[in-house]
């Protein structure tokens, strides 16, 4: 008898499968515009092509070191790496971690050249924006580091790609986190960058419906499980789509 | 002094303390399965606080039960040996939770040659530089997640021998460097380091010292606490205000009807709840919870002898040992709800299937210890 509620139990376990990560693949999600880095990654491009290899230094803050996810194989850079692994089959994919939490842009810049340098990277995704908007750092201070630290990095051979801010509680209900997010956008514009999106993609969820319990930690702050992941595997598709590898047909379907 | 002091402090067993803390483990449990749809049983999702500050209080309160008869009766020295050894337990079980769980990542993915389980073996930080990993967990440096609540109770134990005497003799005295410790730790930010080198601790002892130590203050008070009963309804009144008050900022978390109802001017002040510095919100929390249990579990409850509770006492009465097994489970319940994609059913199979083996092996452990007191005796 209890063998066979056991067995019952193992094949319903296996038959009522995927409801949640099926549910959790659908929430994923981000308009193809929203995805557009709005400056291609010729160097990663290059390399892609040339030497099929590609290097990604992940520059940041606690988002990146992954603080809130339940392990680190789910913060943002490790996944940015397994979906690249994926979708760019044949290619050469390091993702190099450099978050460190509580970093704000200056103590980014301060250590650009040494991280970058260290890594040989064709890219560098710098997240950046909350810890500034946080300590209300001025916006021209804020725009002048985001540019030296541009600066420093670029001369090293890789291109930029910005993050911005979280949309969670604990930045929303400051006054302006939209103007740090407009700095940002300026300065990739201005400095022909990249720029990832995660404050609109993120909003776009919460405006669908999307609570705040699904992607964010209790702390308001910081991005769980599946906030990490997602930002990963959205972040790869934005990637992929700005190296566009010729020889690569992988065409990506990020739903709208 | 200290010996007059002691003296008030209860020689009889507080069922309370392993009845809560037997429920603190269980949480701890399944609020380490991710995404765990039993997790709305704990308190985690009605409020600001969860099981962490139940375990840290009660083990802070423990202590002083367990520790301040014996130095009354053999001196400070052999009190201060025994934490001593207390803590060196625990150290052991660190290390052997740390190698178990090392193991098995190791077993299940070379089993199901899940590459991405290879990869998290790796992204816990041994792949690159295993004997360093190894050399920095010795240190307690390297915690893997979830790894990282022993180490918080092994520093806060041990500086308790010192504190011990100052603390039976001046309660209030060592409540106040306590809360000035931790306002000091959340003012600076304070931390210590981890490996590798940009981690610090998840549970800043610094900080979360001060929930210990609150837990071991009102264990020396506990026999005068009756003051607080004059004030038992502007603090029921002010306690029940701030839980409905958490409960519905926990619950606009899953709701973003209630979400928008709360003023930006309200939601600066709240966020982020911090939880590697205990942020006062979560501590305020826990205290008007326990307002509540004091007021309402009185230590001579019948209830507390029910049978029926006897699985939840019995994890408490051997906490080390149901935690260790705890976290390896939540280990495994995460593997095979990943397995089953999350399956609703998996999250529930798991779950009981988990608190069924820790009460079995804190009975097992109930059953040696009889056994060896019976053969001592």
């Amino acid at each position: 008898m209890k063998l066979r509620s056991l067995v019952l139990g193992a094949l319903m376990a296996i038959l009522l499968p995927s409801v949640a990560s099926l549910a959790d693949d659908a929430k994923c999600r981000a308009s193809r515009k929203m995805l557009d880095l709005g400056n291609p990654l010729e160097v990663a491009r290059a390399s892609v092509a040339d030497k099929k290899q590609l290097r990604i230094v992940a520059m940041g803050s606690s988002s990146t070191q992954g603080y809130g996810a339940s392990n680190p194989a789910f913060a943002y850079p490790a996944q940015l790496k397994m979906n690249l692994d994926r979708i760019m089959p044949g290619v050469d994919v390091h993702v190099f971690n450099k978050g460190v939490g509580g970093q704000d842009a200056d103590e980014e810049v301060e250590r650009m050249s040494a991280d970058v340098k260290e890594h040989k990277a064709q890219i560098v995704v710098w997240q950046v924006g909350t810890n500034s908007a946080i300590r209300r750092t001025p916006l021209d201070k804020f725009a002048a580091k985001l540019r030296a630290g541009i600066d420093i990095g670029r001369k090293l051979g890789p291109e930029f790609v910005l993050m911005n801010l979280q949309y969670v509680p604990a930045v929303v209900a400051l006054p302006d986190e939209e103007e740090y997010a407009r700095v940002m956008a300026e300065v990739a514009k201005e400095k022909n960058v990249g720029l990832f999106r995660r404050f609109e993609i993120m909003r776009a969820w919460y405006n669908d419906g999307m609570p705040y319990a699904q992607f964010v930690t209790n702390d308001g702050l910081h991005l769980n499980d599946f906030g990490q992941k997602c930002i990963g595997k959205l972040l790869s598709l934005s990637i992929l789509n700005a190296v566009k590898p010729p020889q690569l047909t992988v065409e990506p379907k990020p739903r709208n | 002094m200290g010996r007059m002091k002691t003296a008030a402090i209860p020689g009889v067993r507080d069922l309370r303390l392993d009845l809560f803390r037997g429920l603190a483990l269980w949480f701890i449990f399944i609020d380490h399965v991710p995404d765990n749809v039993v997790s709305w049983l704990t308190v985690r999702n009605y409020g600001f606080s969860d099981a962490t500050e139940i375990f840290v209080y009660i083990s802070g309160y423990t202590a002083v039960i367990a520790y301040s008869r014996m130095m009354a009766r053999q001196g400070w020295m052999r009190a201060a040996a025994r934490i001593w050894r207390r803590v060196w337990q625990l150290y052991v079980a660190h290390i052997l939770l740390f190698v178990a769980f090392i193991a098995q990542i190791a077993w299940v993915s070379t089993k199901s040659d899940t590459a991405a389980l290879i990869e998290e073996m790796q992204l816990l930080g041994l792949g690159q530089d295993p004997y360093r990993a190894m050399l920095e967990a010795a240190l307690l440096n390297f915690r893997p997640t979830n790894l990282d609540v022993l180490p918080l109770y092994i520093v806060l134990l041990a500086f308790f021998p010192l504190l011990l005497p100052v603390l039976l003799r001046w309660p209030r005295a060592v409540l106040l460097a306590s809360l000035a410790l931790y306002a000091a730790t959340c003012h600076f930010d304070w931390n210590l380091t981890g490996y590798p080198a940009e981690k610090v601790w998840f549970f800043n002892p610094m900080a979360w010292q001060v929930v210990f130590y609150t837990g071991a203050v009102m264990a020396v008070l506990a026999p005068n606490l009756g003051w607080m009963d004059r004030w038992r309804r502007p603090v029921s009144v002010a306690a029940f205000l701030y839980l409905c008050f958490a409960a519905f900022i926990a619950l606009s978390w899953h709701y973003n009807s209630l979400e928008n109802l709360i003023p930006d001017i309200v939601a600066r002040q709240i966020y982020p709840i911090d939880k590697t510095n205990v942020d006062i919100l979560r501590f305020l929390h826990f205290l008007a919870i326990a307002w509540f249990v004091r007021l309402a579990v009185p230590a001579d409850a019948a209830f507390l002898r029910w049978r029926l509770l006897q699985p939840l006492r019995r994890c408490g009465e051997h906490s080390l040992q149901i935690f260790c097994v705890g976290t390896f489970l939540a280990l495994s319940a995460q593997i095979v709800d990943a397995h089953f994609d999350g399956s609703l059913l998996s999250q529930l199979v798991v779950s009981f299937l988990g608190i069924a083996i820790m009460t079995a092996f804190a009975y097992a452990a109930t059953w040696f210890k009889v056994k060896s007191d019976l053969k001592a005796g």
